[in-house]
């Protein structure tokens, strides 16, 4: 065992006193990631073409669905045959990996780069075990955005909400205008986001960490958390009969084509209202709610680096981790993809307003909240989405039933 | 003598033929088998583990809301969609038996469905059954206002619209398996049925499709394993909503497989999946084997 | 019609009442209608732009044809850092269709011939224990399969992915071949093994010959099945040979990109195009297979 990480910490000291990149002969690199769609695409061919800047060769293995790319690095790893660097949702997702010793650290790179500094705390937590770095985070996704449609809200006679108590007494104008007040995609995963938007907003961060990192009773039984799951109900009158199983693509071409008020949903949603031809601040609206304090959801991605037999590949994992967090590749990168920069020193005048809202309000560490897949495993989550979709639909449970289930989750053995 | 050695060769000759069969049963099926009941009694998460929990991972899935619920739809999807294709799959068989014009292209438009991945023909499922863009939308802007089709978006029906997916899938194979044994039936036991003046669709009830046993026991393992195994057209169609209304148990395993990073959890719905169809296929399966053992004696 | 001089149909001879026929055909064009609808669905939507999808009249004829979105999903449709379209990998596919198919439906005959005709002991038991793993969710064996695959040195290999369809379809594929091989009149048989032919011998020259119907419903059930498997060819063929359903995936299946529904239906019946080739092609055959039967009699 020792044998074998002085096997790979060796070459990766050589590679960071040599300077990176120049070290001998070509770096290739094969990076399996989830990033198909034409604006992904060209959002992956950033790290590529500044892979390739540093002496690099970027083998490109997209697998789109973030389970099935992991499903097939995972099981390459496994069977001995590893890809040099694999994509996951930052979070807890690598755990599995980094204790069965098939993961390499950057421990060293972080150090020379000073990660500490520069990233915020969650996210730095997020890719540390047993106080080494085992990945390098690219990028933040909000995932508690609110998008609305300008024309809409005009014609309503309202301006943007700041929670959620604002936000249904504008909803209610937009039914009594006869359009949908929110555009929804119903499936499990949107209608856990949801949940947690209204969540963030009626609980605050206090109770956000105490159901999802604490597991805390008293959190769930709280009476802001009951708030919250008061209000979450009462949403349910907001949507349209439609919104079952529809794609959340297609709950924004509603709010794009004025059929609908707003949406609740991550920053990649901006994607499609680029392909539509809208414009951030003008066509449409873009915030966020946080009344108790602490209001940026911040998820994304990651790179781990699987174990190499061959040092030339380990080589290659610190280039292409060391490229990937240069400020440049940063910001190109956000462009492309719509979230912003992991790096919190860097000029964001370039993003578009939505993205320089959120730059900003990260600086401020109390606004930065850890997304769910940081603070709690797939398993908890999973049942959580799960418990969450029950009580959407349909009005079978009623409230205290919804927190005596939440509870028996914490409490179980996901 | 003679004879006998040669009897004695073509018996060793089958073996022969069975011994790929034979490995890939042990190795692959009983050595994946068994692994994956081992791993239920485990605290295996992403990756497996060596940790034994005993039956926790049972008692938790017995507790699952979403598993119980996903054996209930089971239920009543595997039924019906059984039925169903097996009952179109026959018609459609018996129709284009008639010496009908056209069989060719009618055959390819009865089995061209099954020849495509669910991935995309669920979502052309899903807008058609959608309330507010497909058949509800199209027959109300025909003037008939009240008309309603939102079977897909109540928690209630939802499982119908499965099954009308599922045997627009599979009636087309089942019909390809009877058409096969249709037209292995002679001829003369139509001839005789005629001299005798028995109406054609008397001598199907009572003559023609209990000929076709086999060719129902075919049709009916394979829909049923489809059926037990169904992941994709729940995923494509409804992704197991509205709620958990069209959560199905092999949903639940990928689920948990991949997504959620919960080996033992998924395990112990695969292995509880196997015990299941063991105890109802083995007394089957007995029943026959006694059966044949017992016409052979005679 | 009245001439009888072709063994093909074997159902019963038409029915002069014309009402009768007329009832036929009605239910055959009915159920046409009700089996073609989504592929309308699907054909009109790739022909539609985006805009005209949107405006959500799904079973509306395009106001505008455009072929766009069916040069996009062949040609440049992104799927990753390549934008070059649905055809890579189209040549993988076929490399893993072709060996799957034969060998599976060898192996699968062969073995259904061995477990329905000859009295090998254990026959029940091993035809049971296949019928169980029918059932089995395929998915969860591939953690434990990967594991074996590599430690025999086949992981990540074309041979690979051949074993692996063989041993998911060799449950299917014996029940097809056995439950037809024991429906055949026994006599037939009884008559080769009085004569002296072997094992092999019958097999290969009285069974197969009859059983072309069911090796075209086997080629459909596995034609189908491998040509649109995505995730066995995914963790086992390895980089190279990735098959082409890892493209539409790509293509179709993005959670957080933009979605083009037109490209998507388009590179759906680009994929579909060999297996329905295939059982248009099968046609014919089944035609071959009613005269195998028709020596029966």
């Amino acid at each position: 065992m020792i044998a074998r990480s002085i096997r790979v910490v060796v070459p990766a000291a050589l590679a960071l006193a040599a300077g990176m990149g120049s070290a001998g002969a070509q770096q290739r690199a094969e990076v399996i990631h989830w990033w198909t769609s034409g604006g992904e695409s060209a959002a992956v061919r950033v790290f590529a073409e500044q892979f390739t800047k540093a002496g690099g060769q970027w083998v490109d293995t997209a697998i789109a669905g973030g389970a099935n790319a992991r499903t097939a690095a995972i099981n390459r790893t496994v069977g001995g045959d590893p890809p040099t660097a694999m994509q996951f949702n930052t979070g807890k997702q690598f755990d599995d990996l980094v204790e069965a010793n098939l993961l390499a650290d950057v421990d060293a790179l972080a150090r020379q780069q000073n990660w500490k500094a520069i990233l915020p705390e969650a996210i730095s937590a997020a890719v540390t075990r047993n106080g080494k770095y085992f990945a390098v985070p690219v990028n933040i996704h909000g995932q508690n955005w609110i998008w609305y449609n300008k024309a809409v809200l005009e014609k309503v006679g309202a301006s943007e909400p700041k929670n959620w108590d604002e936000a249904i007494a504008i909803l209610e104008k937009i039914k009594a205008a006869g359009l949908i007040p929110l555009a929804f995609s119903g499936q499990k995963n949107w209608e856990r986001d949801l949940f947690n938007t209204v969540m963030l907003d009626k609980a605050g961060p206090a109770v956000w960490n105490g159901i999802y990192a604490q597991r805390s009773e008293a959190a769930a039984r709280s009476a802001d958390f009951r708030a919250a799951v008061d209000t979450f109900a009462k949403l349910r009158s907001y949507v349209d009969a439609g919104s079952p199983g529809r794609n959340w693509n297609d709950a924004t071409a509603l709010v794009i084509q004025g059929k609908a008020g707003m949406q609740v949903m991550g920053d990649w949603a901006k994607g499609e209202f680029a392909a539509a031809g809208k414009t951030a601040g003008k066509d449409f609206g873009c915030t966020l709610f946080g009344s108790k304090g602490g209001g940026y959801v911040m998820g994304g991605d990651v790179f781990a680096f699987p174990k190499q037999k061959d040092a030339a590949k380990s080589g290659a994992q610190l280039t292409l981790a060391k490229v990937m967090l240069e400020p440049d590749t940063q910001i190109l990168f956000a462009q492309k993809k719509g979230s912003i920069p992991v790096r919190t020193d860097l000029d964001v005048s370039s993003l578009d307003i939505c993205a320089q809202r959120a730059s900003k309000m990260i600086q401020d560490k109390s606004q930065q909240v850890a997304s769910v897949q940081m603070l709690a495993p797939p398993a908890m989550n999973g049942a959580i989405e799960d418990l969450v979709s029950q009580f959407w639909n349909g009005n079978a449970m009623s409230h205290d039933q919804f927190v005596d289930k939440m509870v028996a989750i914490l409490k179980g053995s996901y | 003598m003679f004879a006998r050695f040669g009897r004695f060769r073509s018996r060793t000759a089958a073996w022969v033929a069975l011994l790929p069969a034979l490995a890939i049963i042990l190795v692959a099926h009983a050595g994946s088998t068994g692994w994956t009941i081992w791993m239920s009694f485990t605290s295996s998460r992403m990756l497996p583990n060596s940790n034994f929990v005993g039956l926790r991972q049972y008692v938790t899935l017995f507790n699952n809301d979403r598993w119980l619920v996903s054996i209930h739809n089971l239920a009543i999807f595997g039924t019906l969609m059984v039925v169903g294709a097996l009952a179109v799959g026959l018609l459609l068989a018996i129709a284009i038996d008639q010496r009908v014009r056209a069989e060719n292209v009618l055959r390819s438009v009865f089995l061209y469905p099954f020849s495509m991945s669910f991935v995309v023909t669920g979502l052309a499922w899903q807008w058609m059954l959608n309330p507010t863009h497909g058949i509800q939308k199209l027959v109300r802007g025909w003037g008939f206002a009240d008309f309603q089709f939102d079977w897909i978006v109540r928690q209630d029906t939802v499982i119908f619209t499965l099954v009308i997916a599922g045997v627009w899938h599979a009636a087309g194979l089942v019909m390809a398996i009877m058409l096969a044994g249709l037209r292995g039936i002679d001829d003369e036991i139509w001839k005789a049925a005629r001299v005798d003046g028995i109406p054609t669709w008397r001598t199907y009830a009572s003559i023609v499709i209990p000929m076709l046993g086999a060719s129902f026991a075919t049709a009916g393992i394979l829909l049923s394993a489809s059926v037990v195994r169904l992941y994709d057209l729940a995923v494509a169609m409804t992704n197991g909503g509205p709620g958990l209304a069209s959560e199905v148990p092999a949903k639940f395993v990928m689920d948990h497989l991949f997504e959620r990073g919960n080996l033992g959890l998924a395990t112990a719905a695969a292995t509880s999946m196997l015990i299941t169809v063991v105890s109802i296929a083995a007394p089957l399966f007995y029943a026959r084997a006694r059966a044949r053992a017992q016409e052979t004696r005679r | 019609m009245s001439a009888g001089n072709t063994a093909i149909p074997a159902g019963p001879r038409p029915d002069r009442t014309s009402a009768a026929r007329w009832g036929l055909y009605a239910f055959l064009a009915i159920s046409a209608l009700f089996f073609l609808t989504p592929l309308y669905v699907m054909i009109v939507t790739s022909l539609k732009s985006m805009d005209e999808i949107r405006a959500g009249y799904i079973l509306q004829f395009p106001a505008e044809f455009t072929v766009a979105a069916w040069t996009k999903a062949w040609n440049s449709a992104c799927t990753g850092l390549n934008c070059n379209g649905i055809k890579v990998g189209f040549f993988n596919s076929v490399r893993i269709l072709v060996p799957s198919v034969i060998v599976s439906i060898a192996v699968g005959s062969l073995t259904g011939y061995a477990l329905s005709l000859w009295r090998v002991r254990g026959a029940d038991v091993i035809f049971g224990a296949l019928m169980v793993v029918a059932f089995i969710p395929y998915q969860v064996f591939i953690y434990p399969l990967v594991r074996i695959f590599s430690m025999a040195g086949i992981n990540q290999t074309l041979f690979g992915i051949v074993v692996i369809h063989t041993i998911f379809g060799l449950p299917t594929m014996t029940l097809l071949f056995r439950n037809y091989f024991a429906s055949l009149p026994p006599d037939l048989f009884k008559a080769a093994r009085v004569d002296g032919a072997g094992f092999f011998q019958i097999f290969w020259s009285i069974m197969l010959p009859m059983a072309v119907p069911m090796i075209v419903v086997a080629m459909i059930l596995q034609v189908t099945g491998i040509w649109n498997d995505f995730i066995l060819g995914l963790v086992f063929a390895g980089r190279e040979n990735l098959p082409m359903t890892v493209q539409l995936n790509n293509i179709v299946n993005s959670t957080q990109g933009e979605r083009a529904y037109n490209v998507d239906m388009a590179a759906t019946m680009l994929t579909a195009l060999v297996p329905l080739a295939v059982y248009f092609g099968s046609g014919r055959w089944f035609v071959r297979g009613i005269a195998a039967g028709a020596v029966k009699g």
